[in-house]
């Protein structure tokens, strides 16, 4: 009655049916269970009809028999497409090849993803994971599933505290959890605490090691404070002595302190000149004529056009003239002591390390000649004393 | 003798209330409004055209009249006609 999927599958053709006994043929066909679907009378007199591929063969006899013609005007149907189909070999294969493709370059891993790792270098857990086969180009179904994956990888990372993989389409992502570890212990070889100038001991705290020297002893530079040799003569061991030990240590400075200041002020005076850029070399647009400043300095600013975050080779430079003057300023004497010895000072906590403090300062001596003050200073300062002897000679015994 | 099995078979339709289609071989007609025409037990089609379309009955035949007349299907004993049906008379059907 209606055409249905199975009547697609088997192949059915429309045929048009012409001549005088077309009813016959009809009830000859009905009574010979010969299905016909679809009948109508064309504009042209003639039947069409739908019949299945292999009803129009038995309907032959009875063509022949009616005295009528018959025409094919339409195939339909599985095995009509298979026929084309094989007329068509490559178009075919190129499609079922198409499928194949898609398939296979779907089950292919293409990319490996590692998220969540600071310590552990990437290429050692590609490698660990090169090992267990998850690498780029590798077959998805050749890889075991991802909990086992994850078992086995946390197993060759032993610097991950968790390990979790998850597969998406062609793409491989290795989540990592470090394990956080205790900061590692500084090695240190066996050695003394020994003084780095003269000094006289303010403070003595030693962490590890003998203490041999005492607060207010004086200690020349090279002398050990702190040792590392624990135990009596002959029955010993060496240990990396640590502490602090701050002394008192004296600084002489030789310092040449001017009269006269020579300082650089600005005038308040400008003028702006206009330059257009294009690439690297620019041209004066404003601005012409010499400078009406005696001095001057100039201070470039260049914009280049932009697009979208795109820098473009054309541009502007504004350059700006100020007129500055020089000033000389002449300083009394103590002034001039007074900027020599902040030198000095800045100086010295610069060579004594921070945590230097500068106990006592005695000008001893002091001249005025050339316009310039000669001192010679010093300092008493309070700071770290402290230098590692490494205890290489006694390793052997 | 045919009359005695032909009044045989109708005490027993009567009798067991059968179909009468059944028992006469009578055509059974299915009609939906104008449109659709379900014919059971015909005999073979005299004419056919969008107009009209008659068919053999086993006594007599079937008149149908309508417009765009299309045959949607035919088997040997079966028949289902689409289009838009005017009439449909039936001659020389005597039981």
């Amino acid at each position: 009655m209606r055409v249905t999927w199975f009547h697609a599958l088997r192949g059915f053709v429309t045929v048009r049916i012409s001549g005088e006994g077309t009813e016959r043929l009809l009830g000859e066909a009905a009574a010979d269970g010969i299905e016909l679907l679809h009948l109508r009378r064309t504009s042209r007199g003639e039947l069409e009809c739908i019949v299945t591929a292999g009803d129009f063969f038995r309907l032959r006899p009875h063509l022949k028999r009616t005295g009528c013609r018959i025409r094919i005007a339409r195939k339909s149907g599985l095995p009509f497409l298979m026929a084309k189909v094989r007329r068509r070999k490559f178009f075919a294969a190129g499609m079922a090849l198409f499928f194949a493709a898609l398939y296979l370059l779907s089950s292919l891993v293409w990319r490996v993803e590692i998220e969540g790792n600071e310590r552990i270098p990437d290429e050692e857990i590609f490698a660990a994971a090169r090992a267990e086969g998850l690498r780029p180009f590798q077959w998805s179904f050749r890889l075991p599933d991802s909990a086992e994956l994850a078992r086995r990888l946390q197993g060759a990372l032993p610097g991950a505290a968790w390990v979790g993989v998850e597969k998406r389409g062609t793409l491989v992502r290795i989540h990592i959890v470090e394990s956080t570890e205790p900061e590692p212990r500084e090695l240190l070889s066996p050695r003394h605490l020994v003084a780095s100038e003269d000094a006289v001991v303010t403070r003595i705290v030693a962490t590890r090691g003998r203490p041999v020297v005492k607060k207010n002893q004086r200690v020349r530079k090279g002398d050990v404070l702190i040792s590392g040799i624990l135990g009596s003569e002959g029955n010993f061991v060496t240990v990396p002595a640590e502490g602090t030990v701050r002394g008192l240590v004296w600084h002489e400075y030789d310092i040449v302190s001017p009269l006269v200041r020579k300082a650089k002020t600005y005038t308040g005076e400008r003028r702006t000149v206009w330059h257009a850029v294009l690439g690297r070399r620019s041209l004066k647009v404003s601005g012409f004529g010499p400078p009406p400043f005696e001095k001057y300095e100039s201070v470039l600013h260049q914009e280049n056009a932009a697009w979208r975050g795109i820098v473009l080779p054309v541009g502007r430079i504004r350059e700006t003239q100020l007129e500055v003057r020089y000033e000389e300023r002449r300083l009394t004497e103590r002034e001039a002591i007074a900027v020599g010895l902040m030198q000095a000072r800045a100086d010295l906590l610069r060579k004594a390390g921070a945590d230097a403090v500068i106990r006592a300062e005695k000008i001893l001596h002091r001249r005025t000649e050339n316009g310039k003050v000669y001192m010679k200073v010093l300092f008493e300062a309070e700071q770290s004393i402290t230098e590692e002897r490494p205890l290489v000679q006694l390793q052997g015994e | 003798m045919r009359r005695i099995s032909r009044r045989l078979r109708h005490w027993t339709a009567r009798v067991l209330e059968l179909p009468q289609d059944v028992v006469f071989d009578l055509p059974r007609l299915t009609m939906i409004g104008d449109r659709q025409l379900h014919i059971e037990n015909h005999r073979g089609v005299i004419h056919f055209s969008p107009d009209r379309l008659s068919l053999r009955l086993p006594n007599g035949s079937l008149e149908i009249a309508g417009k765009g007349l299309v045959i949607r299907g035919i088997w040997a004993e079966e028949m289902f006609v689409e289009g838009v049906i005017t009439q449909v008379s039936i001659n020389g059907q005597g039981a």
